[in-house]
């Protein structure tokens, strides 16, 4: 009964990408003067390591911050969970998951780096596991480190957390930074570069490549070809991505998880909604998310308020399974938006 | 690169299944239903079904017009046309199917706002408004396995259908076997209840109807039959009777599960199974008509958005769960704070008590006057005190 499992099962179509090895994009490396030239990998010290994250200016892809603050503030101890994150939920996107697979050796130095800062009592590696259309197999460990497969329906990365003891501190990173700061202690590497998955039913070679941040999506598009027009070009993943219309000036960050370039937009329909009730089963916080539209649609935040539209996390599952094809999930995250303005300005 | 390129919301990425599939898939579970009724009654049941989805679908596009909106393309009002003429007999004649179409749209439908805001469920309401007005009509079925002319008045033999027996609590005069197979006379899409029940599954299969819905709705009817039949014999025989007598089973599948005024929650699903079983058994174990499924239908949708209130309100409870117990325990705690304040503070009443009592005893002459203004100091010192440290326990 969908009363108790909520979420939505997605078609993951990871393949190719995911087996294909990693394409590099031509470009120049920066490196970074460090103090401490002589020191030996495995003796580097906490405050060497940090001190690395913060020269090589390394951005945590998973929440957007920098790498060394969230060392510095955070000393996990006994009962810590170092959890790092290469989940990829959403369709197409394989690019944290491809760097456990394709540089295993890389991402395990990582992790050894992290671990001397965050002296954590358990540390694995989140995977997604239910990828039904492909048989590839996810690897029970990489290096030392034990991988945890994350089953069951999308939206799978806000189920990471239940794996952590209650009333225990927890570390997410994810696994790009891992990555970046391996090569940081190696080669002093600066992170100019990111991990962008490119897929979509138009691209004629799709796959994951490292390109240096800031490269228009449209080079990026080059680089792998296209096999014919595509109607929608998105920026991020699939379900929580951006449509962009042009192509030339939106540039990638460290962020950007994929470029995803499909034949056919979904369209526009003109069905209202029929009130099949399949938004409030999907929707993996338990929202009433058919009756919330409606609010919505009719403007009543204070509504809305008791119906927690602030749990909202943006996942989409609403959107994607509603057969008259509205925009739940757009509405109610700008309903959401008005009502964290409208208490800033103290009328609610 | 750029040329095609459109705006769209996320996500991107949208399931295949449309209102328009999904609207197909009921349009071809009814399909074997009018095959058989043509296999019973004639051309004429075909005929009829015709006539009320293209009636519901011209009055709909008619009533979009009258409200200046632009029609929209969904097969909703052909399903309810469809739906009509399937509970009504296979003689009826075609202005009562027409008043039943005109009375689902421009009375249930469009006055509301047309599809997805409907209050009641449409067919069950035009079947109800032509019961009322013309029950020797609606409730008179011609016998099995006899063509109906297609135009005109009927010549077809009349029979007694199995559920008017059952409500003057006799035994019908068919068998169970006939009755699964349709050759009973009844409403000429309800009777073949394997028919039905196969289209049914097939919806449930598609994903077109939860199967919530129907189960539980049938089998709380069907315990409900068990425990108070209507007539003799072994209960097993009386079960089958109620079960596949009347448009029971065929309203469970098409009617119940309609997804505008039904609850949205599996929870509610439930809820709304039960007791639309049970207000379904109530009608036909009481009421006057014969076919007590549809105007049950109509009452107990309007107990579909309380269902939903009910389950978001648990809903609601379990998300705040940890605020809920946390401030629980603040409460308590706070409880428990001043009964360990107020208990010694009544042991010094107790004990102050003792030696004014005793004195009184011993002198009798002393007067009450003298005694109260002694107590009524102490009073309220021990009320100052108790609220000084009410507050203090707020302020922790």
């Amino acid at each position: 009964m969908s009363f108790f499992v909520k979420g939505i099962f997605l078609e993951q179509k990871k393949e190719p990408m995911l087996t294909r090895s990693t394409l590099v994009m031509r470009q120049e490396f920066e490196y970074f003067d460090c103090n401490f030239p002589d020191v030996a990998i495995d003796e580097l010290s906490r405050e060497q390591i940090i001190e690395l994250a913060r020269l090589a200016e390394i951005v945590d892809e998973s929440d957007g911050k920098m790498l060394w603050e969230k060392l510095e503030k955070s000393n996990l101890g006994e009962g810590g969970t170092f959890i790092v994150d290469a989940v990829d939920d959403e369709p197409y996107i394989s690019s944290q998951m491809s760097i456990g697979i394709h540089q295993p050796e890389k991402l395990a130095l990582g992790i050894e780096l992290c671990e001397r800062v965050l002296s954590p009592e358990k540390t694995y590696i989140a995977m997604y596991r239910h990828i039904l259309d492909s048989n590839f197999g996810i690897p029970k460990k990489i290096g030392k480190y034990h991988v945890k497969k994350i089953g069951g329906r999308y939206p799978a990365e806000s189920r990471v957390h239940r794996h952590i003891p209650k009333g225990k501190n927890s570390v997410i990173i994810g696994a790009c930074a891992m990555l970046h700061l391996a090569r940081a202690a190696e080669e002093s590497r600066k992170m100019t570069s990111c991990f962008i998955t490119v897929a979509g039913d138009v691209v004629k070679n799709p796959r994951n490549v490292e390109v240096p941040i800031g490269t228009t999506a449209e080079k990026i598009l080059e680089l792998c070809g296209l096999t014919e027009e595509p109607e929608a070009i998105i920026l991020g993943g699939s379900m929580t991505g951006r449509a962009i219309f042009e192509p030339e000036n939106e540039k990638v960050g460290p962020m950007t998880r994929g470029i995803i370039a499909l034949a056919r937009s979904y369209g526009t329909y003109s069905y209202t909604c029929i009130g099949c009730g399949r938004c409030d089963d999907a929707c993996p916080k338990a929202l009433s998310v058919c009756a919330m539209r409606k609010f919505a649609d009719a403007g009543k935040l204070d509504m809305l308020m008791q119906y927690d539209v602030s749990m909202c996390i943006g996942c989409g599952a609403c959107s994607y399974v509603c057969p008259s094809r509205i925009d739940i999930s757009a509405t109610l995250l700008k309903a959401k938006k008005q009502i964290e303005l409208a208490k800033k300005e103290g009328t609610l | 690169m750029k040329e095609k390129l459109m705006f769209q919301n996320a996500p991107h990425v949208r399931q295949s299944e449309s209102v328009v599939t999904m609207m197909t898939d009921v349009i071809v579970a009814l399909l074997p239903i009018y095959l058989m009724a043509f296999f019973y009654h004639g051309a004429r049941s075909l005929v009829l079904g015709l006539c009320g989805a293209l009636c519901c679908s011209v009055l709909s596009v008619l009533g979009a017009l009258l409200l200046r909106e632009k029609p929209v393309p969904d097969l909703t009002p052909i399903i309810t046309g469809l739906i009509i003429p399937l509970l009504l007999p296979a003689d009826i004649p075609y202005y009562v199917v027409i008043s039943a179409c005109a009375v689902a749209i421009f009375v249930v439908k469009i006055p509301f706002g047309g599809t997805g805001s409907n209050l009641f469920n449409p067919a069950a309401v035009g079947f109800a408004s032509v019961a009322i007005c013309w029950p020797e009509l609606v409730f008179r079925y011609p016998a099995t396995m006899q063509a109906i002319e297609i135009f005109g008045e009927s010549t077809a033999k009349i029979a007694q259908s199995p559920a008017y027996s059952l409500s003057l609590g006799a035994v019908p005069d068919y068998n169970v076997l006939d009755m699964l197979l349709g050759s009973a006379p009844g409403p000429m899409g309800a009777t073949n209840i394997l028919v039905v029940a196969a289209c049914g599954i097939f919806l449930i299969v598609k994903k077109a109807i939860n199967w919530i819905t129907p189960v539980s709705f049938i089998v709380p009817y069907a315990l409900l039959c068990l425990l108070f039949p209507r007539i003799g014999g072994s209960p097993f025989e009386a079960l089958c009777y109620e079960l596949f007598s009347g448009t029971v089973v065929f309203g469970a599948f098409f009617m119940l599960t309609e997804p505008v005024t039904s609850p949205k929650r599996d929870f509610g699903k439930l809820m709304a199974g039960i007791s639309s079983a049970i207000v379904v058994f109530l009608f036909r174990y009481f009421g006057g008509f014969e076919m007590g499924f549809a105007s049950a239908l109509i009452v107990m949708n309007v107990f579909s958005p309380i269902y939903d209130a009910i389950c978001e309100s648990v809903l609601h409870v379990s998300r705040h769960k940890e605020s809920f117990v946390a401030s629980i325990k603040e409460e308590t705690k706070l409880r428990k704070n001043k009964k360990e304040e107020e208990k010694p503070v009544i042991r010094v009443i107790e004990k102050a008590k003792e030696p004014e009592e005793l004195p009184e005893i011993k002198t009798e002459e002393i007067s009450e006057e003298e005694i109260l203004p002694e107590k009524e100091p102490e009073e309220i010192d021990l009320s100052e005190n108790s609220e000084e440290k009410e507050e203090e326990a707020l302020q922790l």
